[in-house]
C-alpha cells in the first residue's frame, strides 16, 4: 500500500527544492554511545532491546537525515530514489556512509550484511503495519534486511513534529547529546520558525489554503487527514481546506478534471513540493485554460508545500519560513 | 440513394448528435443554455463557465472527432492489408515508437510540454513502422503478413524495454511517460488540435482512395497481382497512410484501444466486405465511439474523470468479444 508514494513520485514531475536543512548537520562530533543495556519502544509499539547501545545502524533515508541531525551517523543508507534529489539527504555530506539502495523496494542486503548493523531505523507505517522499506510490493529480497538486525521506527502519518520528536527520542537513546547547543539550534529555530508562522497566521483571521498538485490531464488536491505536515500546518492554525470528495480508492487526494479546477477557492496555493518551480504558476497559466480561474493563482499566491518528506526540526523549520513569508505576502480576501 | 449511403448520412447525424453531447455534457455542470450562449458568442467571456466551454470542451471535441477517425481508419487499413482480423496499430509498434521519442526528447533534450513533444511521438510512430517493414521486408518473399506481425512484435518488444531502460533511471522521464500509458482527451487543446490535424486530415483523405487496393489485397496476394496490382507499391501506401494516422492520434492523445480494432468489424457487419465501403463507415464510427466513451468518462465519476482509455478498456473488450462472434456467425 506505500504505493502511493510511488504513485506520486509517477505522478508529479520532481523537481528540486531550493536548499534547505544544510545546517542540519551539527559541527561537534557524534557523541561516545553508552555501553547498555538498550531500549527503545517504537512507533509499532513493541520494545526493542539489546545487551549493547546499538552503534552500526542502517537508516532509511528521512530517518538518515533525522539521526545525523542529532549527531549519529549512520553506516548505510536506503532511499527511495537517488540521494543527490532525496529531499531528506540531498543537502547532507555522506562520505563514510554506504548507500545501500536509490530506488523504492531495492535494497542491496548483501551489502548490508557487510556493514554488520546492529540497528536498523525505517519509520513505521501503521496504515501497512510495515516499516518503510519492507512493505508489500517490495523486492522479496530487500525485505531480507529485517533479519540482519532489530528495527525500529516512528510512527508515520499524523505529525511530522511528533515524527522529529520521536526521533530525537530514539537518538538520545542512542547516546545523542541532545541538549547540545549545536544540535538544539535546530529544535530551537523550529520553535522560534513555528511562533512566527502562528503569528502570521494569526494577524490572517480569514486566510484559507489548498494543497494542490496539478498535471497534464487532472489536479490533485491533497487530503490534509493523509498528509502529516498538513495536519500540522492545521495546528499551528493555517485552515488548510479539507476537500469534501477524497477519491474513495485513493484517499490522499481528491481529483479535479480541469474543468473543475476552479471547484475551491483558497487564498494561498499551497503547491507539491515535488513539482514547484519559480515559474510552474506562469507555466500551467499559459498551459491550461483554468487555472488562472483559480483567483489565488491567477495573483500569484503560491508556495511550496514539503510534501510527505520531511524528518527533522532544521528542515521543517526552513519550509515553515517560507510558508511564513507566503502567508504575510497573501491577500486574505483574494479567494472569497 | 442507396442503402450503404442512406447508412453513411445517418451515421454522420449521429456524430454530429455525439459531438453535440460531448460539448454540453461533462465533469463540470454548465447549463445547456450558457453553453449555447457560450458557442453563440453572447455568453460572458471571463466566465469559468464560457472558458471550459470554448477552450476546454470544443478542442476536445475536434481532437475526439479527428482522432476516433483516424485510429478507425487505420485499424481498418492495417486489417486490409495484413488480411489479419486482429490487427491494430500496437502490432506495428506505433505507441512504443512514440513512447520512446517522448522518452528521449524528454530525458536528453530536455523538451517539455504536449505541444512540443507531440513531434516526437509522430516521428517515433514513423521511424518504428518504417523499422518494422524494413526489418519484415529482409528475405525473398518480401513483407508478408506474417513476418510483419513478427517484427511488429519484435519491434515493439525491443522500444518498450529500451523506453524502460530510460525510464527507470528518470523520474521526470517516469512522470511524461504516464501520459503516453492511458490514452486520454483531456488536457489537450488547441495547440495539440493544431498541431497534429493536418496529418490526420492528410492521412483521411488519402485513406479513401485506398478502398479498391484493400479490395483487390483481400483476395489473395496472387489474385491481386494477376488483376495487375502492384502489391509492393499500394502495401507500402497503405502502411504510409497507416503511419501518419495512428502516429498522429497516438502523438496527440496516447495509446487509445480497442476502436482501431474494434471498429471496422462493425464497419463490416453494416455494409459488407467492400472496403470502399468500410473505410467511410468506420470513419464516422470510430469517431463516434471514441466521443460516447469519453463523454461517459467524463460523467461517470465528476468532478473528477476517466480517461477514455480506460473506459475503451473496459468496454470495449466485452463489445469486442460479442462482435468477432456475432461477426463469425454472419460470414459463415
Amino acid at each position: 500500500m506505500r504505493a502511493w508514494r510511488t504513485f506520486l513520485t509517477v505522478a508529479i514531475l520532481s523537481v528540486a527544492l531550493t536548499a534547505c536543512g544544510a545546517e542540519d548537520t551539527p559541527t561537534s562530533s557524534a557523541s561516545a554511545a553508552p555501553a547498555g543495556p538498550w531500549s527503545f519502544t517504537d512507533g509499532s509499539g513493541k520494545e526493542v532491546k539489546a545487551d549493547q547501545t546499538p552503534t552500526r545502524i542502517i537508516a532509511h533515508a528521512g530517518e538518515a537525515a533525522a539521526l545525523i541531525s542529532f549527531g549519529i551517523k549512520p553506516v548505510g543508507i536506503y532511499s527511495d530514489e537517488p540521494v543527490k534529489t532525496d529531499p531528506n539527504l540531498k543537502n547532507l555530506d555522506l562520505t563514510g556512509i554506504e548507500i545501500l539502495g536509490e530506488e523504492w523496494g531495492k535494497i542491496d542486503v548483501e551489502k548490508a550484511a557487510s556493514l554488520r548493523p546492529d540497528l536498523i531505523v525505517a519509520d513505521w507505517w501503521p496504515a501497512e503495519k510495515a516499516n518503510s522499506g519492507l512493505e508489500e510490493g517490495v523486492d522479496e529480497k530487500s525485505k531480507k534486511i529485517a533479519e540482519l538486525a532489530p528495527i525500529v521506527g516512528i510512527s508515520q502519518g499524523k505529525s511530522i513534529v511528533e515524527l522529529a520528536e520521536g526521533y530525537e527520542a530514539l537518538a538520545k537513546s542512542l547516546g545523542a547529546k541532545v541538549d547540545d547547543p549545536a544540535i538544539a539550534a535546530n529544535k530551537k529555530r523550529f520553535e522560534e520558525s513555528v511562533a512566527k508562522f502562528k503569528a502570521a497566521v494569526a494577524a490572517k483571521p480569514n486566510l484559507t489554503a489548498l494543497a494542490m498538485s496539478p498535471s497534464d490531464d487532472k489536479v490533485y488536491v491533497a487530503n490534509p487527514e493523509y498528509a502529516p505536515e498538513l495536519l500540522d500546518f492545521q495546528k499551528f492554525g493555517l485552515q488548510v481546506i479539507n476537500p469534501d470528495t477524497p477519491d474513495p480508492g485513493f484517499p490522499y487526494w481528491e481529483n479535479l478534471s480541469w474543468e473543475n479546477a476552479d471547484k475551491y477557492q483558497p487564498d494561498l496555493i499551497l503547491w507539491d513540493s515535488r513539482n514547484y518551480t519559480d515559474k510552474a504558476n506562469a507555466e500551467w497559466g499559459a498551459k491550461q485554460p483554468t487555472w488562472f480561474k483559480i483567483k489565488a493563482a491567477q495573483a500569484g499566491a503560491t508556495v511550496s508545500w514539503p510534501a510527505f518528506w520531511m524528518h527533522t526540526y532544521g528542515d521543517f523549520a526552513t519550509e515553515l519560513d517560507k510558508l511564513t513569508t507566503a502567508v504575510t505576502a497573501a491577500n486574505e480576501n483574494i479567494g472569497s | 440513394m442507396t442503402r450503404r449511403t442512406l447508412g453513411l448520412a445517418l451515421l454522420g447525424g449521429v456524430l454530429a448528435v455525439v459531438a453535440f453531447l460531448s460539448i454540453t455534457l461533462g465533469s463540470r455542470d454548465i447549463g445547456l443554455s450558457e453553453v449555447l450562449r457560450a458557442l453563440g458568442g453572447t455568453g460572458d467571456t471571463g466566465s469559468t463557465n464560457s472558458t471550459v466551454t470554448l477552450e476546454l470542451r470544443v478542442p476536445r471535441t475536434l481532437l475526439g472527432i479527428l482522432v476516433g477517425a483516424a485510429l478507425g481508419v487505420a485499424g481498418a487499413v492495417l486489417q486490409g492489408v495484413t488480411r489479419n482480423p486482429l490487427a491494430d496499430a500496437g502490432i506495428m509498434g506505433i505507441n512504443s515508437g512514440a513512447a520512446v521519442f517522448v522518452v528521449f526528447a524528454v530525458t536528453v533534450l530536455g523538451v517539455r510540454g504536449a505541444g512540443v513533444y507531440v513531434w516526437f511521438a509522430f516521428a517515433g510512430a514513423i521511424g518504428a513502422l518504417v523499422l518494422v517493414y524494413a526489418v519484415a521486408s529482409l528475405g525473398r518473399e518480401g513483407a508478408t503478413p506474417i513476418k510483419l506481425a513478427l517484427a511488429g512484435a519484435a519491434v515493439t518488444a525491443g522500444l518498450g524495454s529500451l523506453t524502460t531502460g530510460i525510464v527507470m533511471t528518470n523520474v521526470d522521464a517516469l512522470n511524461e511517460l504516464r501520459f503516453w500509458q492511458v490514452g486520454s482527451l483531456a488536457g489537450r487543446y488547441y495547440p495539440v488540435l493544431t498541431g497534429v490535424a493536418p496529418f490526420l486530415i492528410l492521412g483521411l483523405i488519402a485513406s479513401l482512395g485506398l478502398g479498391r487496393v484493400l479490395n483487390g489485397l483481400a483476395l489473395g496476394e496472387d489474385v491481386a497481382r494477376g488483376l495487375g496490382q502492384r502489391v509492393g507499391l499500394t502495401r507500402a501506401a497503405a502502411f504510409a497512410v497507416v503511419a501518419v494516422l495512428a502516429g498522429a492520434a497516438t502523438a496527440a492523445c496516447g495509446p487509445i484501444v480497442f476502436v482501431g480494432l474494434v471498429v471496422p468489424h462493425v464497419a463490416r457487419f453494416l455494409c459488407g466486405p467492400d472496403y470502399r465501403w468500410i473505410l467511410p463507415y468506420s470513419m464516422l464510427l470510430a469517431p463516434i465511439a471514441l466521443l460516447l466513451a469519453d463523454v461517459l468518462g467524463r460523467i461517470l465519476v465528476a468532478p473528477d474523470e476517466l480517461q477514455v482509455g480506460v473506459v475503451l478498456g473496459v468496454i470495449g473488450a466485452p463489445v469486442f468479444v460479442g462482435i468477432v462472434r456475432y461477426g463469425r456467425m454472419a460470414e459463415a
